[in-house]
């Protein structure tokens, strides 16, 4: 039976003590655990919520391009990623020494980068950019030894013909911050590719599409559970431009190497059959985003290659303004189809001598021959007599110091003079002086060659001018016409059907027996005006302004080569070939 | 034998044997809920539960056979237990099989067995003997010192595995003993503070991974997704808990893998998330059973060895459940001790269920027969 205990009381004691320490530690485990629970508990919660749902976007194929037989031009395609996920990597050192072995990344410059983007170590570090094929192949052989590297798929633009076009189509890149704050879209994200020049920024709203994205639950390794929601992304629509590209083809190896634009469009409808521009680039360097050294050597080439130059250039138009002297002198009846001037050569005023090309003379001419040959006495005279206002009247009403309106961003608008804008900016009074060297397109004047083409339109098509523009229709992904662009009325110009008349004939003559003859092509009747202008960078620019044929005209033509040289040496010829081209492809 | 089975029958604690079949079978719930979505060879749900639930019953045949061993045996064979854990710790350093960087297995047959966690039980059992038969001589301080060379030898053979939790649980196990038996409160105290003392100095020995678990239990935002990933995880899922729980299988943090170590050194926060503040309060109040059924069995016992080995087995299961719930709540530095009777591992299931065993023997000797 049971004996009495033989445990000393103390030990009892201190048993006793020790049962009450366990009480003690278990109370403060419940208060913090009340703690954790009951009073942080809701706040855990939204943790725990916010550890597993992630939001994924889902970005939208943007909008191919084509032209405008809707041949592509440019689409996207895919590029390979590589990109390591630093949770998956269990020797990092080791890991970034073997990939940079394959990628021919330096490894300090790959644990830079992997260093400066740990915010959360399940989301791909991106190392290396549309990765090659071979490098992509040895990738995948060695997967095992690259646990924690991972390929992506991202959609890629891409410009099939390289610099072709390229002033116009733009390029694409990485939404900056400015951009950012500016468009304050939410919208918009970080990291979005959006339009950043040309057509591709212009018409950035239809190209881009609509993001779509999900929202899913994952599990710690980031792995997809449960799609909780999903929006299907909104395809960009495609655009077909109103460039041809044969034509714009052919004009861009008429420029090789040379600096200078071509602009070829229609007058009845304002619609661009080429656009050229030269030197070029190709925007797929900026598709990839630019490197450094290349962005370094576009920007600071001092060719400028960067530079739309039809659009966003201002140059002397020289003798090719003759025109808007012209119609200014017949529309104000300063002249009339008969008057005849003497041309002796030179021509003063004020004690000033103003010399003609031809120092020998052109002897007395009417306004047609004037136009032909481009005397420079002749429109001296008109000028003198127009005077500066009614003058600036009329560059005013070719909507001359204007944007034509094209759809392509950052036109210029160049200078045309006046005495107010004279005093403003030179803070000088007018001369008569500057009103003689203005009647030649000499002087203060600076247009772009846009706004050249824009004159040259209006007398094709004698008064009615349509905007100038690139995009002919918007179609949807699936192919159906969005919307189609109808030519538009820019303005309408009531001068006298004889004006029209009298310049057109003296751009025929231009052509048949003037500075113009090596434009002429037997089986197309050409209309046209020369150009040398002056100016302070160097050598002449050679202009050529001109339409075609000379009844009905249905094409109109703009060539300017910077620094090229004499109007008619230079520029006749490559409007011509210009010219036989587009007859070519009509038939 | 019939009456000494009888004699069992009626005197066994049943509060304290349904308290720990009670909590296995929660355990089993919790770590099903844990393990069911793991990948595992066959990509059986049960392959986790099939296996602790082996080791339970494996475990419940040890502790049968404890409590037919008359603990007074210890008299003669405490010494020989002892050497024989020395000479097994020795091998494992030189014969053990890693994981992690650690060595803390042997291999016998087809089974991993970690003999560090065995020790602690054979540690309880050798200075419940020693300090039964030396009881007066404590008082002397050099005397004193002595169980403190004798568990130290232990701590050093583990620490080079290294494992620094397992050491930890021996010097709270010869502490509370040494409490227990009655040496003066002022040679604690002294203990304390000379071992806090010589703290810096064990500081180089530490390897870089346990300094690293120091400094993040001071501070775990340092390294968010690193070291303190662990801890903070843990702390979101058991707050997120509640006071119901989110249900069982239906903890986000659990069931989606963000909880890391969910099924051994985390399995509380698995019970914290699915089973809210009920679930966990239930929970401690199975221990709470447990360790005052076994302080009861040391106060009621028949002689000081049998208190001594209650006292012993209280301490090993206290210090595990506190050391383990401090950690998943983020109180205590990460120590990677398993929580009794719910982490899963073979080793460290049987040796609870041998420990129980212990309190149950000293519960049934508590009479001369």
């Amino acid at each position: 039976m049971r004996e009495s205990s033989t445990i000393p009381e103390d030990v009892k004691q201190r048993l006793n003590w020790l049962l009450i320490f366990i009480i003690i530690c278990f109370s403060i485990l419940v208060i913090i655990l009340w703690y954790l629970q009951m009073i942080k508990g809701e706040e855990f919660k939204e943790r725990a919520v916010e550890n597993c749902i992630r939001s994924l976007v889902e970005d939208a194929p943007r909008g191919r391009i084509y032209d405008r037989q809707e041949e592509l031009l440019v689409t996207n395609r895919p590029a390979l990623v590589v990109s390591i996920i630093p949770a998956e990597v269990d020797d990092l050192e080791k890991l970034i020494e073997r990939l940079s072995r394959i990628i021919g990344i330096s490894p300090e410059e790959i644990s830079q980068t992997v260093k400066n983007y740990r915010e959360n170590p399940f989301k791909p570090v991106k190392i290396l950019d549309d990765c090659k094929t071979n490098k992509i192949v040895e990738i995948e052989e060695r997967k095992d030894e690259l646990k924690g590297v991972v390929l992506e798929v991202k959609p890629r633009r891409d410009y099939l013909y390289h610099d072709f076009a390229a002033h116009s189509l733009g390029y694409v890149g990485e939404i900056d911050k400015e951009e950012l704050q500016q468009f304050g879209n939410p919208k918009f994200q970080g990291g979005d590719i959006i339009g950043k020049a040309g057509l591709e920024k212009y018409y950035d709203n239809i190209l881009r599409g609509e993001k779509g994205g999900k929202e899913v639950e994952v599990d710690a390794s980031g792995q997809e559970i449960a799609v909780l929601l999903y929006q299907k992304p909104v395809p960009g629509e495609d655009l077909v431009l109103t460039i041809d590209r044969d034509l714009q083809l052919y004009g861009e190896n008429l420029l090789f190497n040379k600096k200078g634009s071509i602009i070829i469009s229609d007058p009845n409808s304002g619609e661009i059959l080429a656009l050229v521009n030269r030197p070029s680039f190709s925007p797929n360097i900026f598709a990839n985003g630019i490197s450094s050294s290349d962005w370094q050597r576009l920007s600071s080439d001092a060719d400028y290659p960067l530079t739309n130059r039809s659009v966003q250039g201002v140059y002397s138009p020289g003798s090719i303004f003759k025109v808007v002297t012209a119609i200014a002198a017949l529309e104000e009846g300063v002249t009339d189809r008969n008057r005849k001037i003497y041309c002796s050569g030179s021509f003063e005023l004020a004690g000033q001598v103003f010399t003609c090309w031809d120092e020998t003379g052109h002897g007395s001419l009417s306004m047609v021959d004037a136009i032909a040959h481009s005397c420079n006495i002749y429109f001296y005279t008109l000028g003198n007599d127009l005077g500066i206002e009614r003058f600036n009247k009329y560059m005013q009403k070719f909507g001359l110091g204007e944007k034509t309106g094209i759809d392509l961003p950052e036109e210029a608008i160049g200078i045309i003079p006046s005495a107010q804008w004279k005093e403003r900016e030179v803070k000088e009074i007018w001369f008569p002086g500057d009103t003689i060297n203005l009647s030649i397109g000499q002087g203060y004047l600076l247009l772009t060659p846009l706004q050249v083409h824009h004159i040259i339109t209006t007398i094709a098509a004698e008064g009615e001018v349509y905007k100038l523009h690139l995009v002919k229709k918007i179609i949807s992904a699936d192919g159906n016409t969005v919307k189609e662009i109808k030519p538009e009325t820019y303005r309408k110009l009531n001068f006298s059907p004889d004006t029209f008349k009298i310049v057109k004939e003296g751009l025929r003559q231009t052509i048949l027996k003037g500075t113009g003859w090596r434009a002429n092509i037997k089986e197309l009747a050409v209309a046209g005006k020369t150009g040398t202008a002056e100016n302070p960078q160097g050598e002449t620019h050679a202009w050529f302004i001109g339409f075609a044929p000379y009844e009905n005209p249905e094409i109109c033509i703009t060539v300017f080569l910077e620094n090229g040289g004499e109007g008619g040496e230079a520029a006749a010829p490559i409007a011509r070939a210009m010219l036989e081209k587009y007859s070519d492809i009509k038939r | 034998m019939k009456e000494k089975l009888d004699r069992l029958i009626e005197n066994l604690d049943y509060t304290l044997l349904f308290a720990v079949v009670f909590l296995c079978f929660y355990g089993l719930l919790v770590l099903y809920s844990s393990t069911r979505l793991a990948v595992t060879v066959g990509s059986d749900p049960y392959f986790f539960v099939k296996r602790q639930s082996l080791w339970i019953l494996l475990g419940f045949l040890f502790l049968t056979i404890t409590i037919f061993i008359d603990y007074h045996n210890l008299e003669r064979y405490s010494k020989l237990i002892y050497f024989g854990t020395v000479v097994l710790l020795i091998m494992v350093i030189f014969a053990g099989r890693s994981t992690y960087g650690a060595r803390r297995w042997l291999a016998i047959g087809p089974f991993d067995f970690q003999p560090s966690e065995f020790a602690k039980i054979a540690l309880i059992a050798f200075l419940a003997d020693f300090l039964s038969k030396n009881k007066q001589k404590l008082n002397n301080f050099f005397y004193y010192l002595l169980p403190f060379a004798y568990t130290g030898l232990l701590i050093l053979l583990v620490f080079m595995q290294p494992d620094l939790g397992t050491s930890l649980v021996y010097l709270a196990i010869l502490i509370i003993m040494l409490f227990a038996v009655g040496v003066k409160i002022k040679y604690l105290v002294f203990t304390f503070f000379a071992t806090l003392s010589s703290v810096p100095a064990l500081w180089i020995f530490l390897k870089d991974y346990q300094k690293n678990r120091l400094i993040l239990f001071l501070n775990p935002n340092l390294d968010p997704l690193g070291g303190g990933y662990n801890v903070i995880q843990s702390r979101i899922a058991i707050g997120s808990g509640g006071f119901l729980g989110n249900g069982i299988f239906s903890g986000l943090q659990s069931q989606l893998n963000f909880l890391p170590a969910q099924h051994t050194d985390f399995i509380f926060s698995v019970v914290g998330e699915e089973l809210g503040f009920l679930g966990v309060i239930f929970l401690l109040g199975l221990y709470v059973i447990i360790l005052w059924r076994g302080i009861k069995i040391a106060l009621e016992a028949r002689d000081l060895l049998g208190s001594l080995l209650a006292t012993g087995a209280v301490s090993f299961l206290f210090f595990h459940i506190v050391v383990n719930i401090g950690m998943a709540m983020g109180m205590l530095p990460a120590t990677g001790l398993p929580l009794p009777f719910l982490s899963y591992g073979g080793s460290f299931m049987i040796s609870n269920l041998l420990v129980i065993g212990i309190l149950l023997n000293v519960e049934l000797n508590k009479i001369k027969w």
